[in-house]
């Protein structure tokens, strides 16, 4: 290296600096007009918010079709993000019927969507649609966040001895008990009146959401994010459509249903309802006990919106024979979103579904006995 | 020279690293501020006056509107309730007539079955 290397970089540097701002504005500017859930899908079933869509694979192979089911806050596409980097289609590629469920944007009239709303009403009628289009008997249900703690509650749900048509339950970074996270600390405190919020907003806003999610990590996600992104532009490395699809599925955030909040912040922030089996949707108790389908549970071990040991209570409750936990460094998202999962994480998913989803036997573990892989 | 030949950080790296570590206690720090419960008292009574902020305003405004003989957010929102509920009422509808439909097919097959299985 000679003496005059750092002048050169520098000047190449001073040169490169409008390009390099003008690209980065750029990428800023545009992110909307990422692609964001391009796989083709069809509209099975509505009811007012909510979507049942399906993603027909053309090389089908098992006869158990599969439910994903997202949160309340932000938006299902992450499962299908984008075009070769997307859940859904690496599904749909190993041959699995994927129907999903769209809470769509709730607004001030679904202020009194509730979770026994959400649970009795919406996601057991997209559980009967699913199997009436797909002519199955029973399925899969992979719930992710807030969305896997509500196919717990369906499973649990008392039926009057009646089991639900459910045969698999992949449960991703799912909250079960939250009194010892970030939010507990905003939410729990019984003088934050939560009931008064909810009713003055009908339904929180989803940039109210989003910004109280962002403040859990607020260098992070309000600089780091930005100032890495720059850096990727000055060194040439930025990924373009990856931050773009990203950064426009975290912008895109639905209201919170007002009633549905209320009941969560009790139920997981001061509570604890699932653990200690007081939780009642339309009089019906729910009772993770009651849980006995082959259970997958996914934990991340970075992930503080649902951190692990909020999760692990979890196996102690159910009944299940047939127990499995992956256990993976990552977030709440990247863990199943990121350019890691595709090579390892997927492929372990769908390991997983193919071994139940054919009728073939699966391996039987005593009850509760997790395994760790 | 030597030092960075052997793998020794050049002057920019090093402040890219310095950078970098400061950020990173930057943002350890910020968590745990927002960790402490009195962030958490401040960002709930922010939400509760934001809320209730928002709802004064919207109020103010949908009053102006309603005077003006015109519908405002209230109305609107009386009227997607309405319509959701017709909606509720007609999937409860929707699925009767599907299992119904299901019983009757399920007759037909039974019957059919066993007029084929009927020796003649």
């Amino acid at each position: 290296m000679s003496v005059a290397d750092p002048f050169v970089t520098a000047v190449d540097r001073a040169i490169r600096f409008p390009v390099n701002a003008l690209e980065y504005t750029n990428i800023l500017l545009t992110t909307d007009d990422a692609v964001v859930g391009a796989t083709p899908r069809e509209v099975v079933w509505t009811h007012r918010e909510t979507t049942l869509y399906r993603y027909r694979s053309s090389t089908r192979r098992y006869g158990v079709p599969l439910l994903l089911v997202f949160a309340l806050i932000n938006r299902p596409e992450i499962f299908d993000l984008r075009p070769g980097s997307s859940l859904v289609e690496f599904l749909i590629g190993e041959g699995f019927d994927v129907f999903l469920v769209d809470w769509g944007y709730p607004d001030e009239e679904d202020a009194d969507m509730g979770l026994d709303e959400y649970v009795c009403d919406e996601l057991d009628w997209a559980v009967r649609e699913t199997l009436r289009a797909s002519g199955a008997e029973e399925l899969s249900l992979m719930g992710w966040c807030i969305g896997a703690t509500l196919c717990a509650m369906y499973c649990g749900l008392d039926r009057g001895g009646e089991r639900p048509p459910v045969r698999n339950l992949a449960l991703l970074t799912m909250p079960i008990d939250g009194r010892r996270s970030t939010y507990a600390q905003w939410v729990g405190d019984e003088n934050f009146d939560v009931d008064e919020v909810s009713e003055l907003w009908g339904s929180v806003p989803g940039g109210a959401i989003d910004f109280a999610n962002k403040m859990m990590k607020p260098v992070t996600n309000f600089w780091t994010t930005y100032r890495r992104l720059w850096e990727g532009v000055q060194d040439g490395t930025a990924r373009r459509e990856a931050y773009q699809s990203m950064a426009k599925w975290v912008a895109d955030n639905p209201p919170f249903a007002g009633k549905a909040w209320r009941q969560w912040i009790h139920l997981m922030y001061r509570d604890a309802g699932l653990l200690r089996g007081t939780v009642r949707l339309r009089d019906k108790s729910v009772d993770l006990r009651r849980i006995d389908q082959n259970v997958l549970v996914i934990t991340a071990g970075a992930d503080h919106i649902a951190p692990r040991p909020g999760t692990m209570p979890f196996f102690d409750l159910i009944s299940s024979e047939d127990v499995e936990h992956f256990d993976r460094p990552g977030g709440h998202i990247g863990l199943v979103a990121g350019s890691a999962a595709r090579k390892e994480l997927w492929p372990g998913i769908a390991e997983w579904l193919a071994e139940r989803s054919s009728g073939r036997g699966a391996e039987t573990l005593k009850p509760n006995e997790a395994r760790v892989t | 020279m030597a030092d960075r030949q052997n793998g020794a950080q050049s002057p920019e790296q090093q402040v890219r690293a310095l950078y970098e570590d400061a950020e990173s206690n930057t943002a350890t720090a910020f968590e745990a501020l927002v960790n402490k419960p009195s962030f958490g008292q401040l960002l709930a009574l922010s939400a509760e006056n934001t809320a209730a902020l928002t709802r004064m305003a919207f109020d103010g405004v949908d009053l102006l509107w309603r005077n003006l003989r015109l519908a405002g957010r209230a109305d609107i929102v009386r009227l997607s309730r309405q319509l959701h509920r017709t909606e509720d009422k007609l999937e409860r509808v929707l699925q009767e007539v599907e299992s119904l439909r299901d019983e009757v097919a399920r007759e037909r097959e039974s019957v059919e079955r066993d007029a084929a299985g009927t020796p003649a």
